[in-house]
């Protein structure tokens, strides 16, 4: 089972990813942009993790998205392999049109805007923001290749740091069709779950606390918060119970299991 | 009421300009159409007293870091030069940044005359020869902007002589 961590100009967190895919029993290996890009076809799964690629120039994911690589990456995600995008990755799955992909033409269906942290119904804050966050799993199990072994309801705490994760779109009746098709895999929540739609619950003003979804088939995921920096229980905050658990492990190491327990499935 | 327009541009390499020309000629197709692409900053500022050219000095002391930017003043009107097709870019979701600098010059820098900022990023390509502002929009549409956040505006310029 092997995997691909895409590694862009400006990505920094492929690394801790690369660790989570290979502590999880699957054999992981770094695919640079430049590489020949039909070279992914040897691959079974990939991640595209987060970062500045291309400094986030004109704005984040953008200029990445027109990488030949990621149209072999869709060539991919068509061939139903698993995809997850980790923030910058999220950002570069959405303007390459493969999140949410309802529309099953490439086309940019949303954008993740800059943050705005509202309270009160007053703007309190913008721009970067970095935090751990709670996230409940809202999709079926099964339903999404990240999430594949994760109850429905279930609470993840997983850190965020982005500055553009607002999850925007003009595409009327987006949003319900989301809902309805079971594609809004995470979103951000208090300690008991309750998606309470203002700052600090909703940490960076997303409609409907929307922290992750998947495209309509489910292989393809797109998440804000990073996994891979809450796979380790050292990795906690030092409030977290687990942090010096003996045995313990961390809440992100949910996501990268998931992806493999999908792709044995799925073999 | 008064619109004072600051374009700044920068004075040394602009890293963003050189990455949007790169990936438009070696990723989406343009390398017999495009000849550059350069890149300003945009802030229409409304003003409803006060000398314009005089604040527009002052707003430029705020708003334009010298050691890398250079500027332009131009009040009510809005003009370019005929060498590049202009493509003005704004957030059409609110924009932070440019409350953030309408509230820094009203309620911090004291320009209680300042009614409302705009800031745009205007995109300067250069392009040969025909259609080029049906060019410009493809371009614009194709990467300068994503419809779910963003606007944009093919903006006039000289005519060429016939």
């Amino acid at each position: 089972m092997k995997i691909a961590v895409m590694q862009f100009p400006g990505t920094n967190c492929e690394y801790e990813c690369l660790v989570s895919v290979k502590e999880v029993g699957m054999v992981g290996e770094l695919f640079r942009w430049n590489r020949p890009a039909a070279e992914l076809s040897a691959f079974d799964g990939f991640i595209v993790p987060g970062g500045w690629s291309y400094a986030d120039r004109i704005r984040a994911g953008a200029i990445a998205s027109k990488e030949p690589v990621m149209d072999a990456l869709r060539e991919e995600a068509a061939r139903g392999k698993p995809i997850i995008g980790i923030c910058n990755g999220f950002q570069i799955l959405v303007e390459s049109g493969l999140l949410p992909g309802t529309s099953g033409s490439g086309k940019v269906e949303m954008a993740l805007a800059q943050n705005v942290m509202i309270s009160n119904k007053k703007i309190v804050r913008r721009g970067y923001y970095v935090d751990w966050v709670n996230i409940k799993h809202d999709a079926s199990p099964r339903r999404c290749s990240g999430s594949f072994s994760i109850d429905k309801g279930e609470l993840l705490q997983i850190p965020i740091a982005h500055g553009e994760g607002n999850l925007v779109t003009m595409e009327k009746g987006l949003i319900q069709k989301l809902n309805d098709e079971g594609q809004v895999v995470f979103r951000y929540c208090d300690s008991r779950g309750r998606t309470i739609p203002e700052f600090p619950v909703n940490v960076n003003g997303s409609t409907e606390n929307i922290a992750g979804i998947c495209n309509p088939e489910g292989n393809v995921l797109g998440m804000m918060p990073h996994p891979e920096r809450a796979f380790f229980s050292w990795q906690l905050p030092p409030h977290d119970p687990r942090k010096h658990q003996k045995g313990a492990v961390g809440p992100g190491r949910k996501i990268f299991e998931s992806m493999k327990h999908f792709i044995e499935v799925r073999a | 009421m008064s619109r004072i327009n600051l374009r700044v541009w920068l004075i040394i390499p602009d890293a963003e300009a050189a990455t949007v020309k790169n990936t438009l000629i070696r990723r989406m197709g343009y390398k017999d159409i495009l000849a550059d692409v350069k890149k300003e900053r945009l802030f229409s500022i409304d003003v409803d007293s006060g000398d314009p050219e005089v604040l527009a000095r002052a707003f430029a002391k705020e708003l334009v870091n010298e050691n890398k930017e250079s500027h332009k003043v131009q009040i009510d009107t809005l003009k370019f030069e005929e060498a590049y097709v202009p493509v003005k870019v704004a957030l059409h979701i609110e924009d932070g940044e440019a409350i953030s600098t309408r509230d820094r010059l009203r309620n911090r820098l004291g320009f209680k005359n300042v009614r409302a900022v705009e800031k745009a990023t205007i995109w300067k390509l250069y392009l040969k020869g025909e259609n080029q502002e049906r060019v410009a929009k493809e371009i614009a549409e194709g990467l300068l902007i994503n419809p779910h956040k963003d606007s944009y505006e093919i903006l006039s310029r000289p005519k060429m002589p016939a």
